[in-house]
């Protein structure tokens, strides 16, 4: 168990290296590198001052010495211009540059400044990520036990009436994109001209002019049931499909085993079949897919959170991309890998307790 | 205003004679009386009339929650987009402030003299203004404002190529005896040339005055010392900020209505802005564009108008491409582009056609010059004549809304006149990396108050932001002498050579002016400004 543990912890640190490694290249490419001066500086930067940007905040110099740095096992850049400024990596506005540390990278545990949002990444990346685990936490809630119900319900009786509703209402959903979805749901029940909303308000069923909001912006704040549904849903519907597909193949595996068929020749009710038999063997496929449902989320939340304006980690990601702020999507890639290969250990893990028969080693 | 001995301008009373004989609209006249110095009260009387007085009848109190993108705060002179400066005019004020009725006002300055040819200007400095940590205003800082903004070894000065009179050649700086401070409360600039843009620069939204504590290059929202009204209390990029209002500042206007004005930024998509408006999560929003203009009307939201020589321009850049090398081509490019019906297209004819020569008819120097036709027919001849019958064209341009739509309509228009035209849009993020370099592509211009502030900066081959590669020796020194002339009557003559070479280079296609507008919710006090400048101290709430 331990020395699964610790091969899943190096393979975990090895995929970030290399990831990480990955995006500061491409961030470092000649063309972003001028993107990010222009935005840093001005729009309307000459080429001139745009390479003396580039020289004198860091950009310039070997990629890989560059990489060193902000793992911090090469010390980080300084540099004195013209008029006699000093600054350098490692140093914080005006401070003195005898007194700096040498080395100022991840392995120091500092994660550098964001150029976007002008303040120390870390914090940008637990604030968004807070926002976002908000989110996901609503949309597990929302969307486990509602699949779970669905793949149970059509998954026990194959072929029946109800299998064939639910089937149909997942495979509807889980075939549309959140980007349609999410652009049905706001017409339909957040805009002030279409849908349903003005329908509602001339009736004076709804106090507003719309039914729920079309942003979730105000949820960073507050989380309510009118800024926060839209979103939710856009996300679970999609995830509700696939997961009800997955319970439901394996719920009807199942129900054709001997061991049902004994239990129901012995006189146990369908209902105890169900839950007492059937559940716990059937529920070891969907345990699996819901885990991968975490990694998929994160990168399900980018569209969901841009088209709603909630600003959680994916619309952080959009933004970082956007305005290629090198160390912010080091940061994020590295999250990402984080969240990634933690879920499916826990899965594995997991595993092990619903199929005794499967061993980690 | 309170000095009784102030001479006034010699030009003024001229003008107003102008404006009496009808050869000059009274916009025009308060913006070039303005100009010179003579105070807006002032110029009305000329005029033989009373300066409007805003009405006041709105509460004081309540918070404004208005739409708008939160980019990261930045040294202001080197702000490169008008919402930077939208934050930053919570606390931070500028000495001129430029009106939406096209006239100046003197804000930390109180008022202002120029000489006949625009080489002196006598700056004289409000008093009783004090900065919120309790320090007086004086020429000291206007003094300190000039080094700062002359200093062109900063990236990205925004303010360096303004007054090139007052730069030292070699040093590229301030000039010694440039700015000279006569006392406490006057300061005058001694220009090496004559500029008759010295007040407009000084309006302008990179000009804010910041304290002498400020640290050169950082955010001025972090240690927030001005001469303002309000404060920031947040400033989240790409979230929100919000300004509160100064409790323990007594500001020289008095007291201003609004408690807070909260920026909350939704992205850029102007849908968002309708369902925004539409589920009461805005007050107003920044600008509302295109079709969206009638969609928020149709929710009962009041349109706010904004007469502006703000324009999209698509050039042709001669030194990027061999492709337009050619006079004659690109004559005939020109030529084969009705603005009628790109305004139409482009722009749902929310503005007025324009003459392909950047110069507006709400500009006090506008000269008129005879019309342009239409020669669809000319342009498959002339590209014949040059070998390009058979070449694709690229015309480039940002994907937004009414930028592209207007660049579709040009391409769309030259397709018909027998061009090979690719269209290729890009996003915002990519575009603006090589704006300047693109061989064929469109530029929007905002609003300036003079035309040939625009000109000078896109079309003589020195300007900082040529993105034609125009370089015309006649053009080049008429706009030396059009510079020189404080008078716009006389300026005039060299504009008509101005806007007639302009026009018969043929590197630009400009078919429209734009009006702008927003709206607002009703009960909301604000105004739309020509260059999106958003004069905190007039906005208020009905109760």
């Amino acid at each position: 168990m331990l020395a699964f543990l610790l091969r899943r912890v190096g393979v975990m640190l090895l995929t970030a290296l290399a990831l990480s490694f990955i995006v500061f290249c491409l961030t470092n490419l000649a063309p972003n590198l001028e993107k990010l001066a222009r935005t840093e500086g001005s729009v309307r930067m000459s080429d001139e001052a745009v390479a003396s940007w580039i020289e004198n905040n860091g950009h310039g110099g070997s990629m890989v010495m560059r990489y060193g740095q902000w793992l911090g096992v090469v010390p980080g850049w300084v540099r004195t211009d013209d008029k006699g400024v000093t600054r350098g990596r490692c140093l914080a506005e005006g401070a003195d540059p005898a007194s700096a540390p040498r080395f100022c990278g991840i392995l120091q545990g500092d994660w550098g400044t964001s150029t976007v949002f002008r303040e120390p990444v870390i914090d940008t990346i637990s604030d968004k990520l807070a926002s976002t685990g908000w989110l996901m936490l609503w949309v597990m809630l929302v969307m486990v036990p509602v699949s779970l119900i669905i793949g149970v319900l059509s998954g026990m009786r194959e072929g029946s009436r109800t299998d064939r509703v639910l089937s149909t209402f997942s495979i509807a959903t889980t075939a549309t994109p959140e980007y349609v979805s999410g652009v049905i749901l706001v017409v339909l029940f957040a805009s002030a001209t279409t849908g349903i909303s003005p329908i509602l308000a001339e009736w004076g069923w709804i106090e507003g002019r719309t039914l729920f909001l079309g942003t979730a912006t105000s949820a960073m704040d507050q989380i309510t049931f009118w800024n926060f549904a839209l979103p939710v849903m856009t996300i679970a519907l999609y995830g509700i499909g696939y997961i009800a597909r997955m319970t439901r193949a394996s719920m009807t595996e199942v129900m054709t085993q001997q061991y049902i068929r004994t239990a129901r020749l012995k006189g146990v009710s369908f209902s105890q079949v169900i839950l007492k038999h059937a559940l716990r063997n059937a529920l070891i496929a969907p345990f699996t897919v819901i885990m991968l449902q975490f990694p998929w989320l994160l990168n399900g939340v980018v569209i969901v959170e841009t088209l709603f304006n909630y600003k959680g980690f994916g619309w952080t990601l959009v933004q970082a991309a956007g305005n290629n702020d090198i160390q912010l999507l080091l940061a994020c890639s590295v999250v990402a890998v984080f969240v990634v290969l933690v879920t499916q250990l826990i899965s594995d893990i997991g595993y092990v307790f619903l199929n005794p028969r499967i061993r980690l080693s | 205003m309170t000095e009784p001995t102030r001479k006034l301008h010699p030009a003024a009373p001229m003008l107003a004679a102008e404006v009496r004989a009808g050869k000059l609209s009274r916009r025009e006249f308060l913006t070039r009386a303005t100009a010179l110095g003579v105070t807006t009260p002032l110029a009305y009387g000329l005029l033989g009339l009373e300066a409007p007085v805003q009405a006041q009848a709105a509460a004081t109190g309540g918070i404004l929650r208005v739409g708008m993108e939160v980019k990261a705060q930045k040294d202001p002179r080197t702000a490169d987009w008008p919402h930077i400066s939208n934050v930053y005019r919570g606390w931070l004020e500028y000495l001129v402030q430029y009106n939406a009725d096209g006239s100046f006002e003197g804000r930390l300055l109180e008022s202002w003299e120029a000489n006949a040819d625009a080489t002196q200007y006598t700056l004289k400095v409000r008093p009783g203004v004090t900065w919120n940590n309790g320090d007086a205003f004086t020429a000291d800082d206007v003094v300190r404002m000039f080094t700062r903004w002359t200093d062109a070894s900063v990236e990205g000065n925004a303010m360096a190529s303004r007054f090139l009179g007052l730069v030292d050649e070699t040093t590229k700086a301030l000039r010694d005896g440039a700015v000279v401070k006569v006392d406490d409360m006057t300061v005058q600039l001694n220009m090496s040339m004559s500029d008759v843009a010295v007040v407009a620069n000084l309006a302008d939204y990179p000009a804010a005055v910041v304290h002498s504590s400020y640290v050169d290059g950082s955010d001025p929202s972090a240690n927030p010392i001005g001469t303002g009204p309000y404060l920031p209390r947040e400033v989240s990029v790409g979230q929100r900020a919000i300004l509160v209002r100064n409790a323990d500042h007594a500001w020289w206007g008095g007291t201003v209505p609004l408690d807070e004005i909260h920026y909350i930024d939704f992205g850029t998509d102007p849908a968002a802005m309708v369902a925004l408006a539409g589920s009461d999560e805005i007050d107003c929003n920044y600008e509302s564009t295109g079709e969206f203009i009638d969609v928020l009307d149709g929710l009962g939201w009041n349109k706010l108008e904004a007469v502006t020589a703000s324009t999209i321009v698509m050039r042709m850049n001669s030194a990027n491409s061999d492709l337009y090398k050619d006079k004659a081509v690109r004559q005939a490019i020109q030529r084969a582009v009705d603005p009628a019906v790109v305004l139409e297209l482009g722009y749902n004819n929310l503005g007025t056609t324009a003459e392909n020569h950047h110069a507006c008819p709400v500009h006090p120097e506008y000269a008129e010059i005879p019309k342009q036709t239409v020669d669809v027919a000319g342009l498959k001849p002339a590209l014949e004549a040059a070998g390009l019958a058979e070449t694709e064209f690229e015309l480039i341009s940002l994907d937004d809304g009414w930028e592209a739509a207007s660049t579709d309509a040009v391409a769309a228009q030259l397709r018909d006149a027998g061009m090979n035209v690719k269209r290729t849009v890009m996003p915002g993020s990519t575009f603006w990396n090589d704006w300047q370099k693109y061989p064929f592509s469109s530029t929007t211009w905002n609003h300036r108050p003079l035309a040939v502030q625009n000109m000078s900066l896109a079309y003589t081959s020195t300007g900082s932001w040529n993105e034609t590669g125009m370089a015309n020796a006649d053009f080049d020194a008429a706009m030396g002498r059009a510079l020189a002339l404080a008078d716009a009557d006389a300026r005039r003559a060299e504009m008509v050579t101005l806007q007639t070479i302009l026009q018969d280079e043929g590197y630009i296609i400009q078919p429209f002016w734009r009006s702008l507008y927003r709206h607002a919710r009703a009960g909301v006090n604000i105004d739309m400004h020509p260059s999106f400048e958003h004069h905190h101290y007039k906005w208020s709430l009905s109760a």
